[in-house]
């Protein structure tokens, strides 16, 4: 493994997963860099200064692969690979900023996005957590596997993703809000997948990272038609003020997206 | 750290984590890549990267470390404009010019990728660089008439066209 | 004039093309110092301490500069036209919105300005604020400005005021009243290239200033207010303005470049950040528009009464202009005889408002052709038959009673919807800009006409060929 060290800085590049997990170890101090078009707004902000970096970008762990009706892809896969992978994920990765910036960014970034102050992040979390998707991590306690909306609900706790994964589900259906003033940010976007286990739904934009919209799905399982298990969504939801839009609109556009995306997946 | 920078390899000294535009703007006096807002947002960074167009706000010199960086500094001179930066010219495609390298930088890629002729392609592939000025329309015409081999020679020349009494009048009736 | 119609290429192009082009941001002075800013936190607050002490101490820090350095702290920057001074240059006692400039650090690098400027001890005792131009005139409402609520020099006036014709009269007369509210809001310039400034301190005393202003005799002007220093002791080095678009004329970054030139006798550099140019920079006004006008069922304006308010957030600047031109234009392209304008410069603690695009004019006229429209709708007429009706034509005055001698409005109407394949009724598409007479000067415009003089017409009998 590649090492390199200045007075206040040590800089681990791993060659091998196996490496990466051992460089990450329980996490503390460490700052990951993964794509980097999230930790390199910070370093050149002066808003965060590391000690203990560890690079991914040579650690084996991009990558794409599917075995039978199962896909796995690495935590360093690029955004932008993924605009072709199974409905929803691509969707949602084609929404991604603009092609420079997709072909930078990562799963694993885009997964750990912490929230964002004045817009959602983290595009491609709800098309995973409608997926059924699990994310295999390493940290404190060893390797881990858990539903991608456990995952993300454990905060702080420093995690190294390593890979994701999910059965390719029999429909992917998306539905989010776009206005010219959010450029390419992504106000409110709801995905969903009708997987083995039932209808699964998911919003982006309505807490500080994706949520699973648990009470409108049970709605759809108990039979509601999708209108009626829409007007549910808001049932758990906290949607909050950002630069935007303001909590009551969300509020307003949330159970419109539900109901087409349930839509879509007749 | 190593970077071949427009055909020329550079050893650098800026910490690791430096941005490559820092990198380029401060250590190497290489300007044509802009601040325009540091965040990867607006595009007016954009650089290629071993072909590809990155922004050179959001890359560390340790990521970039060994690869091969072109800047317009690389494109052609005054005297011999490479067809992109021709057709901006000729088209109009950049009033003020801050933005316009980063545009530059994204169309030569695109169009050496063997794209350009189509103009929903082009605006997806320019989608995330920020223009002010111009509205975007002169500078989509310009990639495209380029992509397309369209290009006027390589400085453009004042073309006085119609005069006097003959020239169109814009207005019906107008006293002017 | 061989260039009209002419195709030329851009004297700058190729330079832009070529990244030829320097920018403030691209010029390379050796030694030179990175500027960064403290700036208030609080939308309006006390300010009861500022300590320095411990961020002139930092490694790296060659100078601060608080309101104590300014010679002229509160420069009106619009003084030649009649507008007082109000806006202190570095912050002295208070902040008025948030982001306000309170203190400038020059240091060897932008980090370490930064890490200075974070050690500066600043005290502040929290406001209340206030935001809703609406409420401006609200006797409960506290004032934040040292004028009061509005802006009181125009003339003896708080107020900006056009009035024309008996507004009260035509009032009696309308068979309608139409009413309008418009609201249009604040944009951010956002130019690609934020605000900087380059200051050069020469071996002779003089600064050499590199600056993105739009207007270089202005801010040259400035700075030498502020400092109290001779003009011929500056140097301005302008250039390429990496857009402006009206922004760049509030002299923002090279006053304070220029003070922490003087300290540290160091060039001395301030970009803005993104954020800073969002948070900090000047915006497009606000405005609240009010439109009553009567008018007739045949489509008449009789008369019209405005009320406009400008948010002109924390201080003046430009805004006094900025309304003034507004009013002149609050009739748009048409001929109303009864007018009663009244406008305010409201001041609230968000960043002071400038000039943008078309400063002043675009809210009227955004409110302006949106009533029009309403009039339109309202009476059941086509609202291009409405516009061509009352248009201005030649012997018309305005409400501020300019004489109309070559309006430009029924031609180019006209020609408007020539090019869109509008059908008009004959008898519009048939109108002209000649002075009124017959069915298009009924009695209520026969007093705003003006005589019908000789010498004030322009020569109808152009020649052919050949420029001017």
């Amino acid at each position: 493994m590649e090492t390199v060290e200045t007075d206040a800085l040590t800089i681990a590049r791993p060659s091998s997963p196996q490496d990466a997990v051992a460089a990450f170890g329980d996490g503390a101090g460490i700052t990951v860099f993964g794509g980097g078009s999230i930790v390199m707004v910070e370093l050149v902000h002066n808003r965060l200064v590391p000690e203990q970096v560890l690079m991914l970008d040579r650690a084996g762990l991009a990558g794409v692969r599917s075995e039978a009706e199962r896909t796995t892809i690495g935590a360093m896969t690029t955004v932008a690979e993924l605009e072709t992978a199974v409905e929803p994920l691509g969707t949602s990765a084609r929404g991604v900023a603009d092609r420079e910036v997709r072909a930078q960014a990562t799963l694993g970034g885009n997964l750990c996005a912490p929230p964002g102050a004045e817009s959602p992040r983290g595009d491609l979390q709800g098309a995973l957590i409608a997926l059924g998707a699990e994310v295999r991590s390493a940290g404190a306690g060893g390797e881990r596997a858990e539903p991608v909306e456990e995952f993300l609900q454990r905060g702080s706790e420093p995690r190294l993703v390593l890979e994701v994964s999910f059965e390719t589900p029999a429909a992917g259906a998306s539905a989010s809000v776009r206005r010219p003033h959010a450029h390419a940010y992504t106000i409110l976007a709801v995905s969903g997948a009708r997987t083995a286990g039932g209808v699964r739904l998911a919003a982006c934009g309505v807490a500080p990272h994706a949520v699973r919209l648990a009470v409108a799905e049970q709605a759809v399982a108990d039979g509601a038609e999708p209108a009626a298990a829409a007007a549910r969504a808001l049932e758990g939801v906290t949607p909050a003020d950002d630069a935007l839009a303001s909590a009551w609109y969300r509020e307003q556009t949330l159970p419109v997206l539900v109901a087409r995306v349930l839509n879509d997946l007749r | 750290m190593r970077l071949t920078v427009n055909g020329v390899q550079r050893e650098l000294v800026s910490p690791p984590l430096t941005s490559l535009l820092q990198v380029l703007r401060e250590e190497l006096g290489i300007t044509s890549p802009k601040a325009g807002c540091q965040q990867g947002g607006c595009g007016a960074c954009t650089v290629l990267i071993d072909g590809q167009p990155r922004r050179a706000c959001l890359t560390a010199l340790a990521a970039a470390d060994g690869a091969e960086l072109r800047t317009v500094e690389g494109l052609g001179s005054p005297t011999n404009l490479t067809p992109v930066q021709a057709a901006f010219d000729s088209h109009y495609a950049a009033q003020c010019g801050f933005c316009t390298s980063g545009f530059l930088m994204a169309s030569t890629a695109l169009i050496e990728a063997g794209g350009g002729t189509d103009r929903a392609e082009v605006i997806e592939a320019l989608s995330g660089h920020v223009c002010r000025c111009t509205g975007y329309v002169k500078i989509v015409q310009a990639v495209t008439a380029a992509a397309a081999g369209d290009v006027e020679p390589a400085s453009v020349e004042a073309d006085m066209g119609a005069q006097g009494k003959d020239a169109a009048r814009l207005i019906p009736g107008s006293p002017a | 004039m061989k260039a009209v119609g002419a195709r030329l290429p851009r004297y700058d192009g190729v330079a832009h093309v070529t990244a030829k082009t320097m920018y403030v941001d691209d010029v390379r002075v050796p030694g030179q110092l990175w500027v960064k800013a403290l700036r208030s936190p609080h939308d309006h607050a006390k300010i009861v301490s500022i300590d320095t002490a411990a961020a002139e101490a930092m490694p790296g820090v060659y100078g601060i500069v608080t309101c104590a350095d300014v010679a002229k702290n509160v420069h009106g920057h619009l003084e030649a036209l009649g507008v007082p001074g109000d806006e202190p240059l570095l912050a002295d006692g208070e902040v008025r919105y948030k982001g306000q400039p309170v203190a400038a650090v020059a240091a060897e690098t932008e980090v370490l300005a930064t890490a200075a400027v974070n050690a500066i001890e600043v005290r502040y005792e929290p406001r209340p604020a206030f935001f809703d131009i609406r409420l401006g005139l609200d006797p409960d409402i506290p004032a934040i400005h040292q004028w009061g609520p509005v802006y009181p020099h125009f003339g003896p006036y708080n107020h900006r005021r056009v009035r024309k014709g008996d507004v009260d009269a035509a009032f009696a007369l309308a068979d309608t009243i139409v009413e309008g509210v418009y609201r249009p809001q604040a944009i951010e310039h956002c130019p690609l290239e934020t605000q900087v400034a380059l200051v050069v301190p020469e071996a002779n005393g003089r600064l050499t200033i590199y600056s993105c202003t739009q207007a270089m005799y202005f801010s040259l002007g400035v700075v030498a207010a502020h400092l109290e220093w001779p003009l011929n002791k500056l140097k301005f080095i302008g250039g390429t303005v990496g857009g402006g678009f009206g922004g760049k004329v509030d002299t923002a970054t090279e006053t304070i470049c220029a003070l922490l030139a003087i300290k540290t006798q160091k060039p001395v550099k301030w970009r803005f950040t993104r954020e800073e140019e969002f948070l900090a920079s000047s915006t497009r006004a606000p405005w609240h528009i009010e439109i009553r006008d009567a008018v007739s069922k045949d489509g008449w304006i009789l008369g019209r009464r405005t009320l406009t308010l400008h948010d002109s957030g924390a201080y003046s600047r430009f805004s006094p202009y900025g309304l003034t031109k507004h009013a002149f234009h609050h009739t748009g392209a048409y001929t109303i005889p009864a007018v009663r304008f009244d406008g305010f410069v409201v001041f609230t603690n968000r960043v002071p408002t400038t000039a943008m695009r078309g400063f002043g004019v675009t809210s009227v006229s955004l409110a302006v052709e949106t009533h029009m429209n309403r009039i339109a709708d309202v009476l059941g007429l086509d609202p291009l038959e409405l516009r061509l009706r009352n248009a201005n034509r030649i012997g018309d005055t305005t409400g501020n009673r300019v004489v109309m001698h070559d309006p430009s409005t029924v031609v180019v109407t006209l020609a408007a919807a020539e090019r869109v394949g509008y059908q008009l009724g004959e008898e519009f598409a048939a109108m002209t800009a000649e002075r009124r007479s017959g069915d298009l000067l009924p009695e209520h415009l026969v007093g705003q006409q003006a005589p019908d003089d000789q010498s004030l017409v322009v020569h109808s009998e152009s020649s052919n060929g050949g420029g001017h």
